[in-house]
């Protein structure tokens, strides 16, 4: 089965992680992890996600490339219980009730689908990236998307 | 500043919320002005300035050829949730400037049901926001709503408190959709939405209009027998740091709300305080964003809305009434016809003849508030 990432432009295929065996990968097959990738000012230090020219805080400093942390805390969640209107495209099987919420990275909190247990999600809650699927192309292709699930004992 | 330089509001007028499927969005509007000025005892001719708004109904100039061709300034406005405030602005600005001195404010809308249609590209994001469902304006409310809950310590009782207070005032309101009372716990049993929001914690698109007429100085007096006094109107944009709706990603708190500054600056402006506040207008397209509306504006603290609400204090009786026509919450959204549904409320209870129920004692001092995408807020103070 092929794989794809929903939009290159949101990853970093980083091949130097640190603890590399502990990433999910579902999106490739060469043991590279894709790592969310934003930006990050020189001039203030404000860290925007998706990656952007210029800094939305000052005008003075030049964005570079960010690769964002992989593990943070849940900082607010919900549920979405209605199916979405397109462009929505639900998962093969149709739409489920999903969680998002944004998760806590330090230097920016980003929104994310939370592949947590309803029963254990809560605000505070230790997560880490992963990938999951998102919807199928026509040709069959797996199209995957980031997401966070609850961090497993002696990740951190 | 003497009274000649101050705006008032001499005639208001509206056309019922709710759905009625044998009105469009043009002819509530017409309905609307034309209450607007048979209350103001004045005819289209007379106005000399006009300002109108709507989302998706149409174009608001093209009133002029139901009312009347007479050749007068009519400015469009299309500002989300702020466009009834911005159009009440356009028109007191210009009479200030000496364009006129009898101008007329209307907007309108006539939505689809259910949620709103929303487009990626439309604010700037890639299309995998959407695609995976994280573009919903009900998800931001209620994540918005769940993180300060959990800051403040309040319960989600209060947030059935809001939404029963809504319904309660709703059901003794002529020109209000939801005219059924529900109790705290129908609200808490209703369908999940997005926790912590149920299904009768959420405004509905909706339709209707409502229109204002405004007067410069002693024409004003000349006109109404009370007029209501515009003492001040701040519209402000978001500054870097606040949590707004479709936003990938937010920075490290604590986040800033331009409800704060808007309410800032128009109690500033109009040289009264958070507390001489009578009767008031929050924006509540759901009950969570009405409690985090009552700390921003002042009018209470952050976590004192629990007591507050549960002490009725926020009751057409209690010590600052909040939206005595039921609100967005009893009223639905038509986006255009919103923010002057809330002057049209106010002007009413300062003026001591509410469509609804009547706060008592003879309210002198009223505020209104508005909140919306992509991170605007606009708030007045109301006078007599």
């Amino acid at each position: 089965m092929t794989t794809r990432l929903i939009d290159e432009s949101l990853f970093e295929d980083v091949e130097d992680v640190e603890d590399i065996e502990n990433v999910e990968n579902r999106a490739f097959d060469d043991g590279h992890a894709p790592r969310l990738a934003g930006a990050r000012c020189s001039g203030c230090g404000t860290v925007v996600f998706p990656r952007q020219d210029s800094c939305p805080r000052c005008a003075d400093g030049a964005m570079s490339t960010r690769v964002l942390p992989v593990s943070g805390r849940v900082w607010s969640w919900t549920l979405q219980a209605f199916p979405p209107k397109p462009p929505y495209r639900p998962p093969t099987g149709g739409h489920q009730p999903y969680l998002v919420g944004y998760v806590d990275l330090g230097e920016v909190l980003v929104e994310a689908l939370l592949a947590v247990p309803r029963a254990d999600i809560r605000i505070g809650l230790p997560v880490r990236l992963t990938t999951v699927p998102a919807y199928w192309d026509e040709d069959g292709t797996e199209v995957v998307t980031f997401a966070f699930h609850p961090e497993r004992d002696g990740e951190r | 500043m003497s009274r000649s330089d101050d705006v008032y509001v001499v005639g208001c007028g509206m056309h019922p919320f709710g759905r009625d499927e044998s009105v469009t969005g043009m002819d509530m509007a017409e309905r609307a002005v034309r209450e607007a000025l048979a209350d103001a005892g004045v005819a289209w001719e007379d106005i000399g300035y006009a300002a109108g708004g709507s989302d998706v109904s149409g174009k608001p100039d093209t009133l002029v050829g139901r009312l009347g061709l007479t050749g007068v300034p009519f400015v469009n406005v299309q500002n989300g949730c702020a466009t009834g405030a911005s159009t009440v602005l356009a028109v007191a600005n210009a009479l200030r400037a000496g364009e006129a001195t009898l101008g007329l404010a209307v907007g309108f809308d006539k939505h689809e049901r259910g949620a709103f249609h929303v487009s990626a590209a439309r604010y700037g994001l890639g299309d995998w926001y959407a695609e995976t469902g994280m573009m919903l304006t009900t998800q931001f409310f209620a994540l918005k709503t769940q993180r300060y809950l959990y800051e403040h310590g309040l319960s989600e009782r209060a947030l059935a408190m809001v939404a029963a207070r809504a319904f309660r005032n709703g059901a003794h309101h002529p020109l209000a959709w939801r005219r059924k009372p529900l109790t705290e716990r129908e609200i808490l049993d209703s369908a999940e939405v997005s926790p912590p929001l149920t299904q009768y914690m959420f405004c509905s698109p909706g339709q209707g209009a409502a229109a204002l007429v405004l007067a410069l100085g002693d024409r004003a007096f000349d006109l109404c027998e009370r007029p209501v006094k515009l003492a001040s109107l701040a519209f402000r944009t978001r500054r870097f740091g606040s949590f707004e709706v479709f936003s990938p990603w937010l920075p490290p708190g604590p986040h800033h709300s331009p409800s704060v500054d808007a309410a800032d600056a128009a109690f500033r402006t109009a040289e009264v305080r958070p507390t001489d506040v009578q009767v008031a207008q929050l924006q509540d397209t759901d009950s969570g964003s009405e409690l985090i509306h009552l700390a921003e504006t002042g009018l209470c603290g952050h976590g004192e809305q629990e007591e507050l609400l549960a002490g009725g204090a926020t009751d057409p009786t209690g010590r600052i009434p909040v939206n005595t026509d039921g609100g967005c919450l009893a009223g639905g959204e038509p986006v255009g016809a919103s923010g002057l549904r809330q002057f049209h409320e106010v002007v009413r209870q300062l003026q001591g003849r509410a469509p609804g129920v009547q706060v008592p004692g003879a309210p002198r001092v009223g505020f209104t508030h508005v909140y919306g995408a992509p991170g605007i807020s606009a708030c007045s103070v109301l006078t007599i």
